[in-house]
């Protein structure tokens, strides 16, 4: 009688289990994102591709957009669900530097990923000055500073040296600028009036469209720029030019792009964000997959997929050269670069504050913040575009369905604060709890009034 | 009388030529007739041989020059590369059709296929496999070559390095032991200036020696042998048809339609069975949830549509579309406009700025102007009626996806097409001839029956040479709207291979300008026929 009766409720349990991994009940279920041609959209067209985003109900459409701005537009307007965005694009918006709207972020895509590179005539410059890099195979990190006699020099004859970047709030500029900035070279300020940021400039930064860069390196139009892949490995291919350092070596582990959505989409369709982002998570975790000898094991046919003409589109040697795990500094120097494409490990994916803190000290040292503002609102803004609740309830869901395990995610009690760091190519510490302190142990930049930090 | 049968049917041909503008056929119909057959055969090797030649040449000519002129994105594609591209954009649309079917099918005929599919994969992987061995094989003999031709220049170049840097020490040196020299007196300081002029001359010189040499070194790693090249390609194109199968197969398996819906009904028996077992509310309500949501899924499941990527052929039926929404606007501006400009001097006067200054207008400015205006219609484009009724699925449009960006491309096209028609209506209508007008008055026609009696009739040539003009202004006006504001179609096409930067990226971009100008041509084409039917004449030459 007592085997009877344990048997039903066994088989209950047995199939209530499977109920667990239900489906969300998803708002809207045939979504559009939009992406610019870049290798870290990869974990979006992965969940599309690999059909992760079918396991959560989605029926997704992936489109090209032909550059940030417009990209941010789509957003705005309606026209796309969701974007691959640069991390500075929601904070940006929410704060109302260039479009205002208020733009959320549940998911970080990526860290790392960018590099710098300099024409070939730079090069051969600077590697005068420095007669250390005169080698093939050069010692990493390179430094701003064989670069400062050139700078000079250009500004004797009236000229400030073109370099490019890849929009006003992304992190490219940031990278520069702190490149630049650390050795002494200034980027040029933001102000009301100069919204291109060339006041008290050394060299002149402008805003150039990620896939025009190795063509305007070419053309004479710029003589560096810092570009994510892989228009790096591009100018290497293309011998016209040589990357000198990757954004790994100027902040190890940095935040590259979010996955961003309008807040009133968000409010409008909880659930389906949660479920993208599950499936987010998903392919972050498949990009990531790594056998028992540490190699990437799904990044050759992530390049594979990525090449079509539909995604990134360039050639699959190209993307596979910094995908998989390696960087080519110049022909004869392929180094290897585990980390310089990370989707998911050390915890990637989840939305820090500490990460939109230091992207809002960056637009306040640089002056698209004009106003000094108080510690106290440095937090607020973060916590008004990160959605760290969204990825802890996805990730509680994959682990209880069994895709992700516990330690892949911060613990429960994380309070979104990243623990400080000198991981930086100047070495100057970065505490998120304390961005008016941050911001005043720059020698370049706006400084503010240190009784800030306590307001 | 059969004589006269055939010679009816001669000019009927030879009339349907004319009106379609393709008068270069005209002595083929003559010949086939037997008309002057050695006049006409000189007007065929005047008028169709010599100029199928002259284009066989200029191939020729592009196809020996192209791969001479070396750019950094590769060199020009030569006629066979950009057909290359063609078949690899065909290919990319096939596989869209394989998928959607694969999508689509059910019951017996999706295990066939599934079969099939699993087939074709096995032995792909296979052929993949072995030219990815052969392509590594290769590539490792190539790269020996690459290093054995190397390995002398480099040599060199370090040689010379070592040696000229020792010579600038020394010379250095030199210069240290001149000034000391000139400091104590004991040389001329004359001596030392030049000394030092010629050492960094000397040092500029060698400088350049090895640049040169550098530069060959480069050349020769970035110039692997062709069969490398070769064989990397023929190794990928067929990984890529291995991933596309293995895509097939997760439609016709997990991915496909009818299997989600079984899916979702087979969730749907299993929390119905456990609804009717379950110990607690908690777990009563989680299986009813399910089963309620489950049952909405699977009938939403049969209204599901594969989600296709943008093919260049869609794109081009999309650009299209665009362009002839585009010409239709104008068109319907244009003539009514154009007839009153036409009839009354003062509506012209007082139209002539604002045509003058929006003419010359570039269509990239129109285009950020419809963008920021027309986007503030559609605030939420999902649910506005408009994309609503275009979009849904029982309307035959419904595969062109209209959006905003499409109504603003073709907005853009409108508001250039319309000049040349607008002027070209009021110029035709101002010239009727006055007898026209004069009878009309002596009959006392009304406003609208002299407007559809004389004035319209009288000046239809004119309009629609102005029409073709705008046709073939919109058609060119579209590619480069469609680039900016990215809207699906060949503008886009072109826009984005350019941003892919692939090794494909210029034939196909090359593929792309004779798609537009192929149809451009058909399109003016049609308008030239139009107008024929129109005129009373025998219609201006055709170019």
């Amino acid at each position: 009688m007592k085997i009877k009766s344990i048997i039903p409720l066994a088989l209950t349990i047995g199939m209530a289990s499977p109920a667990y991994s239900e489906q969300l009940d998803v708002e809207k279920d045939s979504l559009k994102f939009g992406f610019i041609k870049l290798t870290d959209c990869a974990p979006i067209v992965i969940a599309k591709e690999k059909g992760f985003f079918e396991e959560e109900g989605l029926q997704v459409e992936v489109i090209a957009q032909p550059n940030w701005k417009q990209l941010l537009d789509n957003v705005i307007t309606g026209e796309l669900d969701g974007a691959h965005m640069l991390s500075g694009q929601p904070i940006a918006a929410t704060i109302g530097f260039g479009t205002k709207s208020h733009i959320v972020t549940p998911y970080t895509l990526d860290l790392n990923g960018n590099g710098i590179t300099v024409s070939n005539a730079i090069w051969e410059q600077m590697k005068e000055n420095d007669t250390a890099l005169d080698t093939d195979t050069p010692k990493h990190p390179i430094s701003a500073t064989s670069l400062k006699p050139i700078v000079d020099a250009a500004k004797e004859e009236g000229k400030k040296l073109p370099m490019g970047m890849v929009f006003p709030v992304s992190t490219h500029n940031y990278e520069i600028r702190y490149w630049l900035a650390a050795a002494n070279i200034h980027p040029g300020m933001y102000t009301s009036t100069d919204l291109k940021g060339f006041t008290d400039g050394d060299i002149e930064l402008s805003t150039t469209p990620p896939p025009q860069m190795p063509a305007t390196l070419e053309s004479g139009k710029n003589v560096a720029y810092c570009v994510g892949e892989p228009w790096n490995q591009q100018a290497v291919a293309k011998g016209i030019g040589v990357p000198v350092t990757t954004n790994y070596d100027i902040w190890k582990n940095n935040p590259e792009k979010v996955f961003g959505v309008t807040k009133e989409w968000a409010d409008e369709n909880p659930n389906t964000l949660i479920a993208v982002t599950k499936a987010l998570i998903k392919a972050g975790k498949w990009l990531d997959q790594t056998d028992a000898s540490g190699k990437l094991i799904n990044r050759e046919e992530a390049c594979r997929i990525l090449s079509q003409p539909n995604y990134v589109g360039a050639d699959y040697d190209i993307i596979k050269n910094s995908m998989t795990g390696f960087f080519y500094f110049q022909k004869t120097d392929k180094r290897a670069m585990p980390d310089f494409n990370v989707f998911f490990k050390y915890h990637a994916s989840y939305p820090h504050y500490s990460d939109g803190i230091w992207f809002l000290t960056q637009m306040r040292r640089w002056g698209q913040i004009t106003e000094p503002k108080p510690a106290s609102w440095y937090k607020e803004v973060a916590q008004k575009v990160y959605l760290p609740e969204v990825y802890k309830k996805a990730a509680a869901m994959l682990i209880e369905e069994g895709a992700i395990t516990k330690d892949e995610i911060p613990a429960a009690d994380y309070d979104g604060y990243k623990p400080a760091t000198t991981d930086f190519i100047d070495g100057i510490p970065y505490d998120g709890k304390k961005p008016i302190e941050y911001l005043n142990s720059h020698k370049i930049g706006n400084k503010d009034d240190p009784a800030l930090a306590n307001q | 009388m059969a004589q006269k049968t055939s010679d009816k049917i001669k000019y009927k041909l030879l009339k349907v030529i004319d009106v379609s503008g393709f008068k270069v056929f005209d002595p083929v119909i003559r010949l086939l007739f037997a008309e002057e057959p050695r006049k006409q055969v000189q007007d065929i090797a005047k008028f169709m041989l010599l100029p199928t030649v002259f284009v066989l040449v200029c191939c020729y000519i592009w196809n020996a020059a192209g791969p001479n002129h070396k750019t950094k994105s590769g060199e020009v594609p030569t006629p066979p590369k950009v057909w290359n591209a063609y078949t690899d954009a065909k290919r990319f649309d096939e596989r869209e059709n394989e998928k959607e079917r694969a999508f689509e099918l059910t019951g017996s005929k999706r295990e066939e296929a599934l079969k099939e599919a699993e087939n074709t994969l096995a032995q792909l992987e296979k052929e993949a496999a072995e030219l990815q061995a052969k392509s590594v094989e290769i590539a490792k003999k190539g790269q020996e070559k690459i290093d054995a031709a190397i390995a002398p220049v480099k040599e060199k170049h370090d040689r010379l390095k070592a040696e000229y840097k020792e010579a600038q020490a020394q010379r250095k040196a030199k210069e240290t032991e001149l000034a000391a020299k000139v400091a104590a007196k004991e040389a001329n300081s004359e001596a030392l200036l030049t000394a030092i002029k010629e050492n960094s001359e000397m040092t500029e010189k060698e400088k350049d020696e090895l640049k040169v040499i550098s530069k060959k070194l480069d050349e020769i790693r970035s110039n692997p042998p062709e069969e490398i090249k070769a064989a990397q390609l023929a190794a990928n194109k067929a990984a890529d048809e291995v991933q596309h199968f293995k895509k097939v197969i997760d439609y016709l398996t997990k991915g496909n339609r009818e299997q989600k819906k079984e899916s979702y009904l087979a969730k749907v028996k299993e929390s119905t069975a456990a609804l009717a077992v379950a110990p607690d509310g908690k777990t009563a309500l989680k299986n009813a949830k399910s089963i309620v949501s489950n049952e909405k899924k699977a009938a939403k499941a049969d209204e599901q549509k594969y989600p296709r990527s943008a093919t260049i052929f869609w794109q081009t039926k999309r650009s299209l579309a665009t362009v002839f929404a585009g010409f239709l606007l104008a068109a319907l501006i244009a003539i009514p406009v154009g007839i009153m400009c036409g009839l009354n001097r003062v509506i012209m006067a007082c139209l002539t700025p604002i045509i003058s200054i929006f003419r010359p207008v570039s269509p990239v400015v129109w285009l950020l102007i419809f963008q920021i205006i027309i986007g503030a219609f559609f605030p939420d484009p999902e649910k506005h009626p408009l994309f609503v009724f275009f979009n849904a699925q029982a309307n035959p449009l419904s595969f062109l996806q209209v959006n905003p960006a499409m109504i603003f491309s073709a907005c853009t096209v409108a508001m250039c097409a319309l000049w040349p028609a607008l002027v070209n209506t009021a110029l035709g209508v101002s010239s009727i001839d006055k007898d026209h007008m004069n009878v009309a008055k002596v009959l006392r026609l009304g406003f609208w029956s002299r407007l559809f009696k004389i004035v319209i009739p009288a000046s239809l040539p004119l309009v629609f040479a102005g029409l073709r003009i705008s046709l073939g202004v919109g058609w060119m006006v579209l590619i480069a709207a469609e680039a900016l504001s990215s809207s699906d179609g060949l503008g886009k096409f072109v826009w984005d291979e350019y941003q892919n930067g692939s090794s494909q990226s210029f034939a196909n971009i090359i593929l792309a300008c004779f798609v537009v100008g192929i149809i451009g041509f058909f399109l003016d084409r049609i308008m030239i026929m139009l107008q024929r039917l129109v005129s009373f004449d025998d219609g201006s030459a055709t170019a």
